[in-house]
């Protein structure tokens, strides 16, 4: 019953109706000017000192942007967004780029201390012995921050840093991977990305590389009417591995922010890439003011044979989530994974799933997906699953559970399957139920409250999601859980 | 950024075929009124396309060329004996059957009346009253007007109007037979409303299908709205089985079931080159039961579309889908499915699946099921597969000596036989099972 004990432990120590990381930082910023023009972009590019063609790209991606309308056909609702009405750069003062984390503003130091995120590397070794260390990179608002373990993966050959970072030195890499999976015309959010992301994280694992360590991004909103738009892109060469996580967290204000990220994945022969993210921004406060709107592109591309990319997500903040992670399995026998855990309460809205492409031969998909809604909040799954033509032998399974906890929210379940060629075996499973009165009247039976009881079985119905979530996430995850439930029943 | 559409050739000629046939086309005054203001709506709407999410994998605008001409007016020579050789494996069903040719009702060509407990009327002469127009037109079809039912609406010119009394039992199944006869191909816009009283019984059949030797090319747009009264059980199965190679088959089933009543429905379409069935279910009272099956079977070019909504409005009811498809050539099915569970629908129980096989490389499936739900006591879910013919199955038939060919024929046929299944009549379910076999075959 360790388990038990342990969820209980995480749902006491939890303060009731306060989201955990809703705190402020108090550190001068450097903002470009309100509002979205060629000068902005122009801006945030010479701030990065980019080299010219990086401009031309910013600049391509901003003209298309502007003759393309917002997407409406997502199940969420919300206030016309004013584009104009945003800071699209803001910086934590300083000079120069810190040197060594000694350089870093102890403000900023101790938002991350804060957050339990360990920046100083000696801190991490020291800290929990045999422990897996993780490589961090820290985005503030919209740089970032510093990056940890740098040296020890340069000699593993890994390539960890921020995008800006790349874009100054490894041109060629960058050009040569960035928009290739999410072109600059994608979509309406990643277009507005592409025009104006200002830092992100770059890593490349070379050929036969297992990356040493986990690598993770740890972002951060905190300036006030902030658009906060990061780029991430991996680039897993021949028959390397990485896995990947990502975690986030904003102030509570009263305003929307806007955060529109794009992730591109290129896994390259043999290579497999493991992205997993803890979404945790700002949900809004219980009447659904403020909080964050995350409309997010999130792709990876199994360019090579036998590659496999692994995409696990637990969605519990932000106040609209609108965030497809794909999978375009081109090479031969290449592989695609979903796994997601959506929670939504209060007035969240989330509409999330996957898209699994088939392309290439014998390649499989597998996708596993639990959503929970409680309060007022409106949970989708909106998934495609695709085979090609020539996509022979094509897999996939697909398992889409609901869970409903009272009568005020709605769960919904909008997958597309296509199928173009007969040798495609596809499955799909989706089931919406309620946390049932009998597992309720066992569990406070033996002694524990309603509250406890359903993050139990809340945490039973998300285990197969949970199993995929590397360690370190597993136990935050699942206080996460206990967290974005509360209040949620009775 | 809006750009004005063109209208294409089919749309302006249905708009315009308008005009021309509308003094012909039967009904009073208001009716007239109501004809008119479907046609501006068509004409505004114009056909469905792809960038119209139900429409997504239908595109009439690419799909429907041309309108053929409405000829309601003129009558193709027939005799019983044609009926029954049009009915194929349907004949054999001992049944009520009220003809239409083209279109309009045959009353020469129907069983004689006197069906206890029932009242059937033409659609065409309860149009000229008042009360038969209200009936017809202002049901819950005329709720959820799209492009397609609105075409419908302008240009109905014939149907069923059945009432069945609270309480009566029909004996033996009514059978509503549309048939496409004749050289000249034609565009016949049918609409059936049926009313079942309380506690009553009935079997329906509707049957699509044409005489041998009748055009090649053919467009049919069908209505059937269902009432079914409270504690009622109704059967209703439709047949779509046409030998023509360019029949369009646009069909609205609008069921409505109340309080305590059960309602079995099932879809049979093949040998229709593009078919689209909508189904929409609108459960009126608590403790209703549905139970919905189809099979469709395409092959050539065929598409065939079976797009569906049930709508939980109440508590306490419960709804099965279960839909079979099976494809061959470049034949492209569609399966989207979406089960709606209002608030106050506490205690749905709903289920539904879609599969389909697909025999060639380059048949393709696309589903849509869907759920949507706003009420937390609920059980529901969807499956959805695609596959083709099971390779050990095969060699397990062949192990036995079983050839090939036949062996296929028998693996399809426990396929779809699980759907056909569902009809709760013997004799409607063989002649079903007859006809997929003669397109196996």
């Amino acid at each position: 019953m360790a388990a038990v004990e342990s969820t209980i432990e995480q749902v006491k120590q939890i303060d009731v109706d306060k989201y955990k990381y809703g705190f402020e930082t108090d550190i001068e910023s450097v903002r470009a000017p309100k509002g979205l023009d060629e000068d902005t972009i122009r801006y945030i590019s010479a701030r990065k000192s980019e080299p010219e063609w990086m401009l031309q790209w910013r600049l391509d991606a901003y003209e298309r942007w502007r003759s393309m309308t917002e997407p409406t056909w997502a199940r969420v609702h919300y206030p016309k967004i004013d584009f104009e009405d945003l800071y699209y750069y803001s910086a934590p003062k300083s000079t120069e780029g810190p040197k060594s984390l000694d350089e870093v503003d102890p403000e900023l130091l101790r938002t991350y201390e804060k957050l339990g995120i360990p920046l100083r590397e000696q801190a991490v070794l020291a800290g929990v012995q045999g422990a897996p260390r993780v490589a961090v990179d820290a985005v503030f608002d919209s740089v970032s921050v510093v990056t940890t373990f740098k040296d020890e993966l340069k000699k593993a050959g890994v390539i960890f840093c921020s995008i800006s970072e790349a874009v100054r030195e490894y041109p060629e890499l960058v050009q040569k991977y960035l928009g290739s999976v999410v072109p600059k015309s994608d979509n309406f959010y990643a277009s507005l990305n592409s025009a104006v992301f200002s830092d992100g994280s770059f890593v490349y694992i070379p050929e036969g590389v297992r990356c040493p360590m986990e690598l993770s991004t740890y972002f951060r909103i905190n300036d006030m009417q902030t658009g906060q738009f990061e780029r991430t892109l991996i680039v897993a060469d021949k028959g390397s591995y990485v896995s990947y996580l990502e975690g986030c967290t904003a102030p509570m204000r009263d305003e929307n922010q806007l955060h529109a990220a794009v992730v591109e994945l290129v896994a390259l022969d043999d290579a497999e890439i493991k992205y997993s993210t803890v979404q945790n921004w700002y949900p809004g406060d219980k009447d659904g003011k403020g909080g964050i709107y995350n409309f997010v592109t999130k792709r990876g591309d199994c360019r090579g044979d036998r590659s496999k990319i692994s995409w696990t997500q637990v969605e519990t903040g932000s106040a609209i989530t609108w965030k497809y992670p794909s999978c375009i399995l081109r090479g031969d026998d290449s592989r695609g994974e979903f796994y997601s855990i959506a929670i939504s309460n209060g007035r969240q809205q989330v509409d999330s799933g996957t898209k699994m492409i088939h392309l290439g031969k014998n390649t499989s998909s597998r996708i596993i997906s639990k959503g929970i809604a409680a309060g007022y909040s409106d949970n989708t799954y909106r998934g495609l699953v695709s085979a090609h033509r020539k996509a022979t032998n094509a897999r996939n399974f697909t398992q889409c559970d609901s869970l409903l906890i009272g009568n005020n929210c709605g769960a919904h379940t909008v997958p597309y399957i296509e199928a173009k060629t007969s040798t495609a075996h596809f499955e799909h499973e989706a089931t919406t139920s309620k946390i049932s009165d009998d597992k309720l009247f066992y569990c406070m039976q033996r002694g524990l409250s309603e509250e406890e009881a359903v993050t139990l079985i809340v945490n039973g119905f998300v285990r197969d999601v949970l199993q995929q979530l590397p360690m370190e996430f597993m136990a935050e995850t699942q206080k996460l859980i206990g967290i974005s439930l509360e209040g949620s029943v009775g | 950024m809006t750009v004005a559409v063109m209208k294409t050739k089919a749309e302006q000629s249905f708009a315009e075929g308008f005009s021309e046939v509308q003094e012909k086309l039967p009904g009073s005054t208001a009716v007239r009124a109501i004809r008119e203001e479907a046609a501006q709506r068509f004409a505004e709407l114009g056909l469905p396309h792809r960038r119209i999410e139900e429409w997504k994998y239908t595109d009439l605008r690419n799909q429907v060329k041309d309108a053929l001409p409405p000829r309601s007016g003129e009558k193709v020579a027939m005799t019983i004996a044609d009926v029954i050789v049009a009915l194929g494996p349907l004949a054999h069903v001992d049944a009520h059957r009220v003809v239409f040719v083209n279109g309009s009702h045959r009353p020469e060509l129907s069983s004689p009346g006197g069906l206890a407990g029932v009242n059937i009327q033409s659609l065409a002469s309860a149009l000229e009253t008042a009360e038969g127009g209200n009936a017809a037109i202002a049901g819950i079809a005329s709720q959820h007007s799209d492009a397609v039912m609105a075409l419908n609406t302008a240009y109905m010119s014939d149907g069923a109007v059945v009432q069945v009394e609270a309480g009566a039992a029909l004996d033996k199944p009514l059978m509503l037979v549309h048939i496409r006869a004749g050289k000249a191909p034609c565009f016949a816009a049918v609409r059936n409303v049926i009313e079942v009283g309380a506690k009553a019984s009935a079997r329906i059949v509707e049957a699509f299908v044409s005489l041998p030797g009748a055009a090649g090319d053919g467009q049919i747009n069908t209505v059937t709205q269902v009432n079914v009264g409270e504690e009622a059980v109704v059967t209703h199965v439709k047949v779509a089985a046409d030998a023509g190679e360019g029949v369009t088959h646009l069909s609205n089933w609008m069921s409505r079931i109340a309080k305590s009543a059960e309602y079995r429905g099932f879809q049979l379409t093949q040998g229709v080159n593009l078919a689209r069935n909508q189904i929409r279910i609108d459960f009126d009272g608590e403790d209703a039961k549905l139970d919905l099956s189809g099979v469709f079977l395409g092959r050539g070019s065929d598409h065939i579309d079976t797009t569906l909504v049930v709508d939980h409005a109440v508590p306490s009811c419960e709804s099965r889908e279960l839909f079979k498809g099976v494809l061959d050539g470049n034949a492209r099915g569609i399966f989207q499915g979406k089960i709606i569970v209002q608030q106050a629908a506490q205690k749905t129980d709903g289920k539904q699946m879609s599969q389909a096989l697909l025999l060639s490389e380059n048949a393709e499936f696309d589903s849509k099921p869907e759920l949507e739900i706003f009420a937390d006591d609920v059980v529901c879910g969807h499956g959805a597969t695609c596959a083709e013919l099971d390779k050990d199955l095969m060699f397990y038939c062949q192990s036995r000596g079983i050839p090939a060919e036949i062996a296929k024929v028998l693996l399809i046929e426990s396929f779809i036989g699980e759907a056909v299944d569902q009809i709760d009549d013997e004799a409607i379910g063989e002649a079903v099972m007859a006809f997929a076999r003669g397109w196996l075959s």
